[in-house]
């Protein structure tokens, strides 16, 4: 089976130092006004001299039934099963779905870029291209405190939970991405709550989940509906022949009292007697 | 100077490299050399090992090059202070070689000085003006009247060495504004600048003000949350709560000046209640009786009231910290230039680590940065000097080591004319425009050279103010002397050719020394053979020490228990300063406090910048934060400031307009700004007009044992401005 | 009001049109930076509002809006109240516009306008934004053929009229069936944000929500309409006709306040009615405005049978529907790390502009096309 890598965060050891982020800029040739890593959470929490520091670098979950995916309108987005959650910039439409489908609010687009130079969705690729050479990720690969680490999901969740056992005072009781939106690839674990690292709170059930029944449904209803519709029309239609076969049939619900008129085309008589003029 | 989008930079780089008219040799055709290594490809892509300058840690770095350009650095795994990893600034260093504000030509000063006003000129023309101005003053007024100064490089023994050739006893280096206060303390302590730290099985450190988290030294940083993670405790103290702080089990926040007083009590703690290593101190120690004897006073309800932190925390922590030896480690700090008093502080935190026989475990005899087993190019004797050096090191300053000098001192003297006139100043690899306190003093003593010539990459501070400045080749561009390290010797190597005129201080130095008649004292071809020259007695070729990144070196058995000092043992009463009648055992000293309305103004790194040499850098200017000064939240209201708001800082030498951080971060006597920012230079497209400079308040004040600067002993108010 | 002023040859451009073509070419203007620099440049919109203004007045409202289309055409046509005729060809003309103005706005909107076609050729099937798109798609091309008669009979081609008029039923039902799918799934598409907008809105019925509000909206839309063109091109007004419509309106938003009610109790989350704050004021604002109002209002006979009582009770009705859209797809959803987000003048000039030109194409059709033909052929009651 192939490898479905994560990454495995611990705040813990995080420092806050950013190379993370300088190291994703480089190697994925990021424009300045971009990233596709951020500095996130609360940072100084308390009040002097009381006093505690939690923050993450925040990149995309690569979750395991990603919801830009299951929304993107044109498939642009794909689930590798090697854990990369992709994007296929030659397919995108740049509707955006995908930003407010995300829910943790990962994909970015170039706001700046006309139709020439062409506006796409930015998000961290998991370097891709560094995992096709057996580098781990640049972020990753950086890390002076190996807050950040990088491998095989199952591994870092069993490696994580170790970590909580080991140290149950130090950790929250949670790896979070095991099983949030459904699971992702990227684990976290911390001394504070997630929330305070800018982290949503999430249930199990991937956000999709709804949205994709419902999409189910729908070519069924559609069918379904058309021929109710059909069999209405039909319906009525034989109704109104039976009833008065040499005039239209009186809607069912309609007042009854107005003698219908024959559908003559043209012949501009209105019923106040104004002529219509032409 | 070239115009780039600030966009493209990246996709910049190696701009063909010009061959040159003069001097001896053509610099290598970097991808040549690199194919005939094997470390990169026909098409020039490949990984060579090289390493990062960014700061004075020097990691190791593995260069991924894309025909002819850098495209990306990782750390090297090979390499002990990098361990594979880098930290932001050295993953930032593309942006620092490939600056569009990169100055890339040799320039010569046409306008008025601090104008910034340049014309290109050719290395010939530059170098020309440089030597002639050089010779003409030593002609003139002797070669004293040259200043010469440097921070820490691998050139920096060729600096050395024109200083010496040329004949000057002054030589200005950052070190009395960073660590003088911790090296002589050493010396004083165990005979050597700074022994070795181990993290390996360490339970209990104290860090006092050693911010490794931001100021980081990379290997370092990463043992310390190693061995955090491992369950170490660790005390962090500083009067900020600063990112190390949060990963500390305790953070003190110390009355800003008084961790003498701290360490003095931990020290009466440990005494008084028998938790000293007896036999250790016994074996290994001198004049623990007059430590005994003059202890009893610095009792943690006296420390309490000068610290500010409970008489009961110092006690457990001092107890906490002997049960855990000699498995503790109570770190020295490196900038501790923090007060006048810091001398004593660094000796006693030296002494609390010997009281409890840490020495052996987590301190260990350390390696020098010279290695016996490499050679160097053959030199004649120097000329003998006689003049006094403006720094007053030694005549005012004993104890400063000549290579650790006194730097403000040397600036202030400059500005007295005491005991001389200087009249002209070489700087290579140093920011003193904004390094050195009291930046009004320091332009004022530009102002009054002949000429100042600066070796630089870019436009900074005081490149903007000198008369010629000469471009060196990046740190990704240049071959700079081995770099021993254990048992290894370390190259940094040219991954890219240098960019436009860029050239190697190692060449620099050589033809300017050529040019003042000195070139006897420049015994190598070019900087390969130089290399060439150190690694002869070992039997390396430099190929392969291209390929590999680094050389091996025969190990000398260093032996654990041997203390260069006048006694032969680590010297807690120190028979040096007996001599010279200073206080010989720790004693507390009462450092100057800020009067009512007034703030301790606190300086510190900050993990995205590099002193004031980074600010430029478009990817770390990216993730970096806005340059404002933190005040404690509580202190800010009851001023009437919120935060963001414009304030105006002012000390008794300076003042300052920058924005407000409101902060719990900080204890409510101190501000504290991140220094480097508040350029001068407009040649700094990106950096020019970001925050202010932390220099322009800062008061000279020395500490007249170490010579250390005492940074934090500026006090400051601040109001709406 | 049965007074009727000769359309033709009046051919004086009423004066509103000095207003809307200078907005249009403001807006053209824009849109030109647009597509040259980028959506940042003229726009508010950002990384965490990646839908704005744009989507839920362009979008969620104009999908809306024109929702009287297929209600009118499933009124007249499948249930055969023929009765209802006269409103038909305004109803249709409406939304084909509105739904071409949706078109265009898109057509600025996204990132690769050149690649709208996309959508025909890459389909993921998980996509509600794909059902949606194929729908609009396709409804715009069934509610072309619904009004190409008129546009026929302005040309005086009764031939292809009359060809179009046999084979009409199946793309009539086709339409209401497209119209169905999309009126709801315009619901659907916030269903993914189940974790960001606030439970007084979220449900997994929303598309149930969305099509019975459309319906209010449609019902609302059509006697907005017929008032104004009374108004303004001094047409009768059918007001037996939209007393009738009028009529049905508290039943449809009966329907949705009771849904809602429902839904809430059902996940008992009631409470949310009074403790989320803002939330909760909006939420009423959209209720009282948009249900419990013209619930009111539409029961009383005098209201509806009083022309400015129909315009009064469907411009609220209107007004706290679209409150609703812009509550779902904006006011309503939450972000992380919110920057905040207010449309700038010169993003708004874009949707501005199309509907003026929406307002103008229907003054322009409303001249010169039949397109209160089938008036003359209907029956009416006194009012
Ligand atoms: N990112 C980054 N890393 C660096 C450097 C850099 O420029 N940037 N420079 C390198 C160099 S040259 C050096 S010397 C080291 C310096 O590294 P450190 O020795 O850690 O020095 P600083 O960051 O200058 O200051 C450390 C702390 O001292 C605190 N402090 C100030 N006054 C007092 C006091 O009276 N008592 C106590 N206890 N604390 C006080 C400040 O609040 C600050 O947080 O960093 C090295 N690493
Ligand atoms: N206010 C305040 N003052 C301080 C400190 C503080 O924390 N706050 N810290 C003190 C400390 S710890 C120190 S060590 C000193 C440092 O003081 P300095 O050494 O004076 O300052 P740096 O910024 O390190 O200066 C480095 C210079 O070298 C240039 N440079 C970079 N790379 C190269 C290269 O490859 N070749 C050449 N030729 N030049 C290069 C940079 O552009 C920069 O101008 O400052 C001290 N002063
Ligand atoms: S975090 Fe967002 S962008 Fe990333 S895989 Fe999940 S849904 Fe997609
Ligand atoms: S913006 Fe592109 S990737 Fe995102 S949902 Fe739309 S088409 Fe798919
Ligand atoms: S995995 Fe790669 S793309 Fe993603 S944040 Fe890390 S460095 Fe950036
Ligand atoms: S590189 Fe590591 S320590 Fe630094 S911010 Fe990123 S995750 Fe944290
Ligand atoms: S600590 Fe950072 S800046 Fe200093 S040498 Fe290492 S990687 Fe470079
Ligand atoms: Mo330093």
């Amino acid at each position: 089976m192939t490898k479905q890598h994560a990454y495995l965060f611990d705040a813990t050891r995080c420092i806050d130092c950013r190379a993370c982020m300088i190291a994703c800029s480089v190697e994925n040739n990021v424009e300045m006004g971009e990233s596709y890593i951020w500095l996130s959470g609360a940072g100084v929490m308390g009040e002097y001299p009381d006093l505690k520091r939690a923050s993450m670098p925040y990149h995309c979950m690569h979750c395991l039934e990603p919801d830009c995916e299951s929304a993107c309108p044109v498939g642009a987005w794909h689930k590798r099963e090697d854990g990369p959650v992709v994007y296929d910039a030659s397919k995108c439409i740049g509707c955006r779905y995908c930003m407010n489908a995300c829910p943790f609010q990962v994909p970015h687009f170039d706001w700046n870029k006309g139709i020439i130079e062409g506006a796409f969705i930015r998000k961290c690729t998991m370097c891709t291209q560094r995992l096709e050479v057996g580098q781990v990720p640049a972020c990753v690969h950086t890390c002076p405190t190996n807050a950040l680490v990088f491998g095989e999901r199952a591994d870092l969740i069993a490696e994580a939970h170790a970590r909580i056992a080991a140290h149950p005072d130090r950790y929250i009781n949670h790896v979070y991405g095991e099983f949030e939106n459904g699971g992702t690839s990227y684990l976290i674990l911390s001394h504070v709550p997630f929330t305070e690292l800018g982290l949503p709170e999430m249930p199990e059930t991937p956000v999709n989940a709804v949205s994709e029944a419902v999409m189910e449904g729908t070519i069924p209803f559609a069918l379904a509906w058309g021929t109710v519709l059909s069999g209405v029309a039909i319906g009525i239609n034989q109704m109104n022949k039976k009833k008065t076969p040499s005039s239209p049939a009186l809607p069912p619900r309609g007042e009854g009292s107005n003698p219908p008129l024959p559908p003559v085309e043209g012949s501009g008589v209105r019923e106040n007697g104004t002529e219509a003029t032409k | 100077m070239t115009t780039l989008s600030r966009r493209d930079f990246l996709k910049m780089g190696g701009a063909a490299a010009a061959a040159l008219a003069v001097g001896q040799f053509v610099p290598p055709s970097v991808a040549q050399a690199a194919l005939a290594t094997g470390q990169v490809n026909a098409q020039g892509d490949g990984e060579i090992a090289t390493m990062c300058e960014m700061c004075v840690w020097r990691c190791g770095v593995l260069a991924k090059v894309r025909g002819g350009k850098v495209v990306k650095l990782d750390g090297n795994p090979d390499h002990p202070h990098s361990n594979g990893k880098l930290c932001p600034r050295g993953q930032a260093g593309l942006a620092t070689t490939y600056d569009p504000d990169r100055v890339l030509s040799p320039l010569v000063r046409v306008g008025k000085r601090g104008e910034g006003k340049f014309r290109e000129a050719s290395w010939e023309e530059a170098l020309d003006i440089v030597a002639w101005n050089m010779l003409e003053i030593k002609k003139k007024y002797g070669p004293e009247a040259m200043v010469f100064s440097s921070t820490h490089n691998l050139s920096q023994v060729q600096f050395e060495n024109l200083l010496q050739a040329y004949g000057s006893p002054n030589y200005g280096t950052q070190r009395s504004l960073c660590f003088n206060a911790m090296i002589v303390a050493n010396l004083m302590t165990y005979g050597m600048e700074e022994p070795g730290r181990s993290y390996e099985g360490v339970k209990y450190i104290i860090l006092t003000g050693r911010n490794l988290a931001e100021a980081i030294s990379n290997s370092e940083t990463g043992t310390l949350i190693d061995a955090i993670d491992r369950g170490a405790k660790l005390v962090y103290i500083d009067p900020r709560f600063t990112k190390t702080a949060g990963k500390a089990a305790e953070w003190l926040p110390i009355r800003p000046g008084t961790d003498l007083a701290l360490h003095l009590a931990f020290i009466n703690v440990i005494i008084s209640e028998k938790r000293y290593n007896a036999e250790f101190v016994a074996q290994y120690t001198t004049g623990f009786d007059e430590l005994a004897a003059s202890i009893g006073q610095y009792t943690p309800e006296w420390a309490a009231e000068k610290t500010g932190i409970p008489a009961e925390t110092i006690r457990r922590i001092a107890q906490e910290f002997s049960d855990a030896a000699p498995n503790a480690l109570a770190h020295n700090g490196w900038r501790t230039s923090n007060f006048v008093n810091s001398f004593q502080t660094e000796r006693a935190i030296t002494i609390l680590n010997a009281l409890v026989g840490n020495w052996g475990v987590t301190h260990l005899p350390a390696g020098g940065e010279e290695s016996g087993a490499l050679g160097k190019p053959p030199q004649p004797g120097y000329p003998r000097i006689s003049a006094l050096r403006l720094d007053g090191v030694p005549w005012k300053y004993p104890f400063v080591p000549l290579k650790l000098g006194v730097f403000q001192e040397l600036r202030d003297n400059i500005l007295k004319d005491d005991p001389y006139q200087a009249h002209g100043w070489f700087i290579s690899r140093q920011n003193p425009a904004q390094s050195i306190p009291d930046r009004r003093k320091t332009l004022q003593a530009f102002a009054k050279m002949d000429f100042i010539a600066t070796v630089d990459v870019i436009m900074n501070d005081t490149s903007w103010f000198s008369d010629v400045v000469l471009p060196e080749a990046s740190y990704l561009e240049r071959y700079d002397p081995l770099m021993p390290m254990g048992a290894k010797a370390f190259i940094r190597q040219p991954v890219i050719e240098p960019q436009g005129q860029a050239k190697s201080a190692l060449w620099i130095f050589k033809q300017l020394g050529e040019r003042l008649g000195l070139g006897d004292y420049f015994q190598y071809a070019d900087e390969e053979d130089y290399l060439n020259q150190q690694l002869a007695p070992t039997g390396v070729s430099l190929e392969e020490v291209r390929a590999k990144g680094y050389a091996e070196l025969p190990e000398g058995e260093a032996e654990v228990y041997k203390w260069n000092t006048p006694s032969g043992k680590i010297e807690i009463k120190s028979s040096t300063l007996e001599k010279a009648g200073f206080a010989a055992i720790p004693t507390w000293e009462e450092p100057p406090a800020p009067k009512s309305g007034e703030f301790y103004l606190l300086t510190g790194k900050d993990a995205r910048q590099t002193q004031f040499a980074t600010h430029n850098n478009l990817l770390l200017k990216k993730y970096d934060d806005e340059p404002r000064i933190w005040m404690n939240a509580k202190t800010a209201s009851e001023n009437g400031l919120v935060d963001d708001d414009l304030v105006e800082v002012t000390s008794e030498v300076g003042k300052i307009k920058v924005h407000l951080e409101v902060t719990q971060a900080i204890r409510p006597d101190c501000v504290y700004m991140t220094p480097g920012f508040g350029h001068l230079s407009m040649g700094l497209t990106t950096a020019y007009g970001l925050g202010a400079s932390d220099s322009d308040l800062h008061i000279s004040y020395t500490d007249p044992i170490s010579g250390g600067q005492a940074l934090s002993q500026t006090f400051v108010t601040v109001r709406k401005a | 009001m049965k007074l009727r002023i000769n359309l033709h040859p009046a051919l004086r451009l009423p004066p509103i049109t000095w207003v809307l073509i200078p907005l249009m070419a403001i807006g053209f203007t824009v849109a030109m930076v647009r597509f040259a620099l980028g959506i940042g440049p003229i726009s508010n919109l950002n990384n965490t509002y990646g839908w704005g203004f744009w989507i839920s007045f362009d979008l969620f409202t104009g999908v809306a809006i024109s929702s009287g289309g297929f209600i009118m055409a499933g009124l007249v046509y499948i249930l055969q109240i023929k009765e209802f005729k006269p409103l038909l060809r305004p109803s249709v003309l409406t939304a084909f516009l509105g739904y071409l103005m949706v078109a265009i706005a898109l057509l600025v909107d996204l990132g690769h306008p050149e690649r709208i076609w996309y959508m025909m050729v890459y389909w993921n099937h998980t996509s509600v934004l794909l059902e949606i798109g194929i729908c609009v798609m396709s409804y715009l091309t069934v509610l072309a053929i619904e009004f190409a008669p008129v546009v026929f009979e302005g040309l005086k081609w009764e031939k292809p009229a009359h060809l179009i008029h046999k084979f009409i039923m199946p793309f009539v039902i086709l339409g209401v069936v497209l119209s169905t799918l999309h009126q709801s799934s315009l619901g659907s598409l916030l269903l993914i944000e189940s974790t960001k907008l606030h439970p007084l809105w979220w449900t997994p019925i929303l598309p149930v929500m969305f099509f019975t509000s459309a319906l209010s909206i449609g019902l609302s839309m059509i006697i907005l309409e017929s008032s104004l063109s009374a108004r303004y091109f001094q047409r009768g007004l059918e007001t037996h006709l939209l007393e009738k419509l009028a009529r049905a309106i508290p039943y449809t938003a009966g329907t949705y306040l009771l849904l809602k009610l429902a839904d809430l109790a059902f996940t008992g989350e009631l409470g949310l009615l009074f403790t989320s704050g803002k939330m909760s004021l909006l939420f009423w604002a959209e209720i009282l405005i948009g249900c419990i109002t013209p619930i009111i209002m539409f029961s009383i006979k005098k209201v509806r049978q009083s022309p400015n009582g129909l315009l009064a009770g469907a411009v609220i009705t209107l007004l706290g529907m679209i409150l609703n859209r812009f509550n779902v797809s904006w006011f309503g959803i939450a972000r992380l790390n919110d920057p905040g987000y207010a449309p700038s003048l010169v993003e708004m000039s874009i949707s501005v502009a199309i509907f003026s030109a929406g307002i103008l194409a229907f003054g322009l059709a409303a001249k010169y096309l039949p397109l209160f033909e089938a008036e003359e052929h209907a029956p009416a009651t006194g009012d």
